[in-house]
């Protein structure tokens, strides 16, 4: 009796020690890390982490209508093929090349610092053209320009260089 | 010849930190909205970045087309009519643009208009649009580029 009683509470105890005792459970995890540093690269590749930049413009309101002695203006005129031409006030255009550009109108700026820098382009130039001018002048902090259209006048005076 | 030692490491830090990144990438990811047509951005030295909200963008593709479009779908809803409104744009008129801007900056009046013109597109164009936001008093607006290497 004893020693079945004995056997009994063995059995017991290694009954409940079964129920009681967790399962060590072993996944193989291989194939969702494998998914997870594909999805890992994927994004990792496929962000950006830089905006697109923008370029402020500020034009005067509406009609109203500024008077600038000629001395402190100098026009830009920029034609279809992307030269430019350049004057003070109602002197003679001369041609300059883009790369110089910004030396001149730095030397201008400095001689005089009232000067106001009016870019007329051709209406048939491309986009890219104004873009480029107004970051020469942003690079070299001339903040004071304005755009305007560029008449037929305007054309025939460059076209006579 | 030599015998090979079966080696055991750790992985559980590095699957760690991998599953992190994943999380950051996967959050931070903002898929490109798709645009109404491709432009290629002219290049440039600004360091304005774009703003993400309330901003009305007027897109002049090569051939020049002009489309509008805004941000949020509600503004997009209220200005182009329901059925437009998961649009990312709608092709407009020289004509229409200024009234639809006008609309919309009494709807929302912290909207900034931004022109994002592909690169050789044609510049009277653009002066046209210039002029009509200018008569529509959009005096400050952006020109989006990419920047420049």
């Amino acid at each position: 009796m004893s020693d079945v009683q004995v056997r009994e509470s063995r059995g017991k105890s290694k009954n409940t020690k079964k129920k009681k005792r967790r399962l060590g459970i072993r996944i193989d995890m291989t194939p969702m890390v494998d998914i997870a540093f594909l999805l890992l690269t994927f994004f990792m590749l496929t962000t950006t982490m830089s905006k697109p930049q923008t370029m402020e413009i500020n034009l005067p309101p509406g009609e109203s209508q500024v008077e600038v002695a000629a001395s402190n203006l100098i026009t830009l005129r920029i034609t279809e093929n992307f030269t430019i031409y350049w004057n003070v006030g109602s002197e003679k255009p001369e041609k300059i090349k883009f790369v110089e550009l910004a030396k001149l109108l730095g030397t201008k700026s400095k001689a005089n610092p009232r000067l106001i820098t009016l870019i007329k382009v051709d209406r048939k130039a491309k986009y890219v053209t104004m873009v480029d001018i107004i970051d020469e002048l942003n690079i070299n902090n001339i903040t004071r320009f304005s755009l305007a259209p560029m008449t037929d006048d305007d054309k025939k005076l460059i076209e006579k260089i | 010849m030599a015998k090979r030692v079966g080696i055991a490491m750790d992985m559980t830090p590095m699957v760690d930190v991998g599953f992190l990144l994943l999380t950051f990438f996967m959050l931070t990811t903002q898929f490109k909205p798709e645009e109404a047509v491709d432009v290629t951005l002219p290049e440039s030295h600004s360091v304005i970045k774009l703003p993400d909200v309330d901003v009305a963008t007027i897109l002049v593709s090569k051939n020049g087309e002009l489309f509008l479009g805004f941000d949020s779908q509600i503004m997009r809803g209220n200005i182009f009519g329901a059925e437009n409104m998961m649009k990312s744009g709608i092709e407009v008129t020289v004509r229409e643009l200024g009234g639809l801007l006008t609309k919309a900056r009494m709807k929302n009046p912290k909207l900034r208009t931004v022109i994002k013109s592909d690169k050789d597109a044609e510049f009277g164009l653009i002066e046209d649009v210039m002029k009509i936001l200018q008569e529509v008093n959009v005096t400050r607006f952006n020109l989006v580029t990419n920047t420049e290497k």
